[in-house]
């Protein structure tokens, strides 16, 4: 499922050149994991067999569920700090892909007033990391009429005008450094690393997603929709502004609806979308009510057979 | 080619292969050996010689034939893809119906292969053959495909090879190749019908939307003049879904729901809802149920705060005749009457109603037991008489709590009953449920912090609200503490610490006037807009302070730096009369009130400043101050001064009992007056 690394030549040359350098330090952050982890198996050398190797990630994930894993002086999520701000492209993403436990737990642990020092180091990390790629520019998507023609589309453009309005929608404001959490930036700061997440997605191994999902269900309606267990623990909802719902349901559009094969993430991606479309009209939120109803009705449609024939089947009837 | 005779059955034959016809039959190899030479129509000849058939039948045996082969046996390579290339350089110039259906034969040969290898799951071997496909046929029609001289066949077997091609490559998980495929086919000429590039517009639409990857600009080539280029994948799909639309509403393709689901989600993802109303009423009537439409069309202008036309549209659609019962649609209208005093009367309609429905179906009650206090609360705002306003209060208080006993822990409930008890000056209660909303919080909403502070300040203590305001302060980006910024520049008034005061405020407006400066082309109108109305802010509230100490001159300076950011304010003018009026200057004071009176007929400070005036300029100005002062109580019923001044009219006049009341109500309310009106919270 992962893609190919979309380098220019001058990239992969320089990755090439210090391919030894990034080894050595993945050799050196497996070393370092092993302290903290009990087994890492000595199948994980290198950083992509870190990303995905499903022993290391459980363990990983057991230990950032533990009631006192947020704190300061925690040694995982040190490593998760030093890992991520390692210049190994590859190391980032094995970071990347626990962005939903830590996102998830930490949001969920806020009104609990524990010491959260770690998690916030992390996600601040990830922020601060985007605040310097996007380079003070906001992300915005320009939604044209159709009177402008497009490499698509033929348009009968009668008049024209010398700069056509642009409709710009700004997807990600401007983002402003913050050296330190503060309360009313914390979504902002949480809904950029989930952006950040979002944007190696197709990198990321399903059990991240999975997570993910999970912890929609969890801040959604406080009900843990495990779709194995047959128990469903209450735990308290967090307030969703649309600075982590849009994230969030970006997310969940790639797992319900993109071109991965698993049905596990099938199942659990429709739970949390569920969850969320009564979390909207629980709060009347419009857009949330808008774009969470089409992903349900999106997905009851892909369920249809008689709505998904395959145009590029032969047609048989001359054969015989 | 043109024999009559009829096509027969084609033999079962797994160990020789051969091709049969009319009883007569003939082995594969030989033509098998004359195609892996590349020589196509030496091949067809052969067939031809060998087997007498007709059109019809040549077309399907051989094709048959072939497919069961490679259904056993796909290693074969009997319709080896390279090697039809070469010969079909020669059929570039000749587009006569013969040849294109010798390379018809060949293609669909290979398309089965392509076929059966996806069945067998090798997908990535048949992405590569489709390729091939596609190149031969870019080989054979090198301009493009055109209109009318393609044979029917052919160009519903290059459909089909353009449509298989990108669905191939993903499920071979080669992403990337697969965007490439996409725009190479929906980029250049293959003659497809309308239906055909419909279903590949939307896979591609669909893929763009959700498959994590970012497709990259398209090549330079692709690009007309003027042409719009998308530069990210929600630029691309975007666009693509309104062409998909566009050649629904013109009836060129058939109405697919799907597309306008996956516009929906892109579109409210980014907060482009007006976008999808245009959509939505150019569909024809009977698509959806004008209900459905409606409720739609609401929550897109709902979505951008267009709240008027949302609640048009909610009106005609919850119409008794219509879908009066629709819990989404009453929910909706509900909260946005509760947004508005003028609504709140029909906001509690349906909010009622949203509660009678919930009961039946059990979903949803809490939310609207919710809206039907808040719609209560503001019914009571606007309510003419005591008696009317103290009965919504305490229903506005009994849904309140009835929806916090299904939910403990929603905090916009929790919020809303700590603002209400406030305004009530229940301020312990109040006390309670503000304290519990930022714990649930954890702090993160500035209106908590405000709330706290202010019920802190109006039980008097004033060193503590102004700890809660720094704490707030603390956990506040920079941009954002304007409002706690004047907040404890009110307190340290409060506490006798004028110059303490002034600092804080000089400190604001060098951060509101450094936000107005820094944002650079990107701000939009109504930020423009934000910015005025905060430095307005600072500038009056600095107007205020300054001529509560007396510094004429520089009450002058604010005024005229205030005025520079809104030129029509009632509280700048009123600030003018309190000037005059302390110089002494009584005629233009009265007119200065009056003009703001005029300017905001809502703005209580203007009306107890004549009705005070007005009192003290003999007896037959009484009944009109009277009348102004109750006019002021009508709107602010917490408003001390209007309280203390009526005492004083009805003093003046003789009715000492009432006078008592009137005066004794001033100094309670004195007691626990708040440094900032609580409606300002809610």
């Amino acid at each position: 499922m992962s893609s190919s690394n979309p380098g220019s030549p001058s990239a992969t040359a320089t990755s090439s050149s210090s391919a030894s350098s990034f080894s050595s330090k993945a050799h050196s952050c497996i070393q370092a994991l092993s302290s903290i982890l009990s087994t890492v198996p000595s199948s994980v050398s290198s950083s992509s067999s870190l990303l995905h190797d499903p022993t290391v990630s459980s363990q990983i994930s057991t230990l950032l569920r533990d009631p006192d894993s947020g704190s300061g002086d925690n040694n995982l999520c040190r490593w998760l700090y030093d890992t991520f701000h390692s210049p190994d492209p590859e190391l980032k993403l094995v970071v990347l892909r626990f962005v939903p436990i830590v996102a998830g737990i930490y949001l969920s642990r806020i009104a609990l007033r524990k010491s959260l020092a770690g998690f916030e180091a992390i996600l601040l990390a990830l922020y601060a990391h985007e605040t310097t790629a996007r380079d003070g520019q906001p992300i915005s998507v320009n939604v044209p009429d159709l009177t402008q023609p497009s490499i698509y589309h033929e348009a009968k453009s009668s008049v024209k005008t010398q700069a056509t309005e642009l409709n710009l929608a700004v997807i990600s404001p401007t983002l402003e450094p913050h050296g330190t959490m503060r309360s009313s930036r914390r979504a902002r700061i949480v809904g950029v690393a989930l952006e950040l997440y979002y944007s190696k997605i197709s990198q990321m191994p399903v059990s991240s997603k999975l997570e993910f999902c999970e912890f929609c269900d969890i801040w959604a309606t406080g009900i843990q929709n495990k779709p194995s267990s047959s128990s469903s623990s209450k735990q308290k909802t967090i307030l969703l502004p649309w600075e982590l719902l849009q994230p969030s349901l970006r997310i969940l559009g790639h797992c319900l609806l993109g071109a991965h094969k698993s049905k596990k993430l099938y199942e659990a991606a429709s739970m949390a979308t569920k969850s969320l479309y009564e979390r909207s009209l629980h709060d009347i939120d419009a857009k949330a009510i808008l774009a969470t109803s089409s992903l349900l009705r999106l997905e009851k449609m892909a369920l249809d057979p008689k709505l998904n024939v395959d145009h590029t089947e032969i047609d048989m009837s001359l054969a015989l | 080619m043109a024999d009559d005779e009829t096509p027969s059955q084609t033999q079962e034959s797994s160990t020789a292969r051969e091709f049969s016809a009319n009883g007569t039959s003939m082995s594969t190899t030989d033509v098998e050996a004359k195609l892996d030479k590349g020589n196509i129509e030496e091949a067809e000849s052969s067939l031809r010689e060998r087997l007498p058939l007709n059109s019809e039948s040549a077309s399907c045996n051989p094709k048959t034939a072939t497919f069961r082969n490679e259904h056993l046996n796909p290693n074969s390579s009997s319709v080896s893809s390279s090697n039809y290339s070469s010969s079909h350089e020669n059929n570039c110039a000749n587009l006569d119906s013969q040849s294109q259906q010798a390379a018809r034969l060949v293609l669909e040969g290979v398309y089965l292969k392509v076929k059966s290898l996806q069945k067998l799951g090798k997908f990535a071997e048949a992405a590569q053959d489709c390729t091939n496909i596609l190149d031969a046929v870019g080989r054979i029609f090198p301009q493009g495909i055109p209109d009318a001289q393609v044979e029917s066949k052919l160009q519903e077997m290059i459909s089909k090879a353009v449509e298989l091609l990108p669905e191939l490559l993903k499920q071979a998980g080669k992403y990337q190749e697969a965007m490439a495929a996409y725009r190479r086919v929906l980029l250049n000429p293959w003659n497809l019908d309308n239906d055909c590039c419909g279903r590949i517009q939307k896979a591609f639409a669909v893929f763009l939307l959700h498959s994590g990857l970012e497709a990259g600009p398209p090549s330079l080539g692709a690009q007309a003049d003027g042409a719009y280029v998308p530069k990210n994948n929600l630029e691309e799909a975007i666009p693509l879904l309104l062409v998909l639309m566009r050649k629904i509403h013109h009836g060129d393709i058939q109405w697919d729901p799907s597309v306008l689901d996956h516009l929906m989600y892109a579109l409210s993802l980014c907060s482009q809802t007006p976008v999808l109303s245009n959509q939505l009423e150019e569909l024809k009537p009977g698509v959806f149920h004008r209900t459905e439409r409606w409720n739609l069309l609401a929550l897109c202008c709902s979505g951008v705060g267009q709240n008027k036309a949302a609640m048009n549209l909610l009106r005609k659609s919850l119409h008794i005749n219509e879908r009066p019962n629709d819990l989404t649609a009453l929910l909706l209208a509900a909260k946005i009457c509760s947004e508005d005093s003028q609504l709140a009367a029909e906001g509690v309609g349906y909010a009622q109603r949203a509660v009678d429905n919930a009961k039946r179906v059990d979903e949803h009650l809490n939310v609207g037991l919710r809206m039907l206090g808040l719609c209560l609360g503001k019914q009571a705002k606007v309510s003419s008489s005591d008696f009317e306003r103290s009965r919504l209060q305490n229903e506005a208080l009994k849904s309140l709590d009835s929806a916090l006993s299904f939910e403990q822990d929603n905090p916009d409930i929790i919020f809303e009953l700590g603002a209400h008890y406030a305004e009530q000056r229940n301020l312990n209660a109040a006390l309670r449920f503000a304290k519990k909303y930022i714990d649930i919080t954890g702090g993160s909403v500035m209106k908590g912090w405000r709330l706290l502070a202010l019920i802190l300040s109006a039980q008097q203590r004033f060193a503590e609200a102004e700890v809660v305001t720094d704490a707030a302060l603390d956990e506040t980006g920079k941009w954002e503490q304007g409002p706690l910024l004047r907040l404890k520049a009110k307190l340290k008034v409060s506490q006798s610490r004028p110059m303490e005061a002034i600092e804080t405020y000089c400190y604001l407006l060098a951060l509101v006037q450094a936000q107005r400066k820094s944002s650079g082309p990107m701000k939009i109108d109504s930020q423009v807009e934000d910015d005025k109305v905060k430095e307005f802010e600072v500038w009056y509230g600095l107007a205020a302070l300054y001529s509560s100490l007396s510094h004429w001159k520089d009450v002058e300076v604010c005024v005229k730096k205030a005025r520079e950011m809104k030129q029509y304010s009632a509280e700048l003018v009123h600030t003018e009369g309190f000037m005059h009026q302390e110089r002494g200057e009584i005629q233009e004071a009265l007119a200065s009130y009056i003009n703001a009176s005029l300017l905001d007929p809502f703005y209580v400070p203007s009306k107890v400043r004549i009705g005070a005036l007005l009192s003290k300029l003999g007896s037959n100005s009484l009944p009109v101050a009277r009348t102004l002062l109750s006019d002021a109580l009508r709107i602010e019923p917490t408003n001390r001064k209007a309280w203390y001044h009526l005492g004083m009219v009805h003093k003046d006049d003789g009715r000492l009992a009432d006078a008592i009341d009137f005066l004794q109500a001033a100094s309670m309310l004195e007691e626990s007056d708040p440094v900032e009106n609580f409606r300002s919270i809610l």
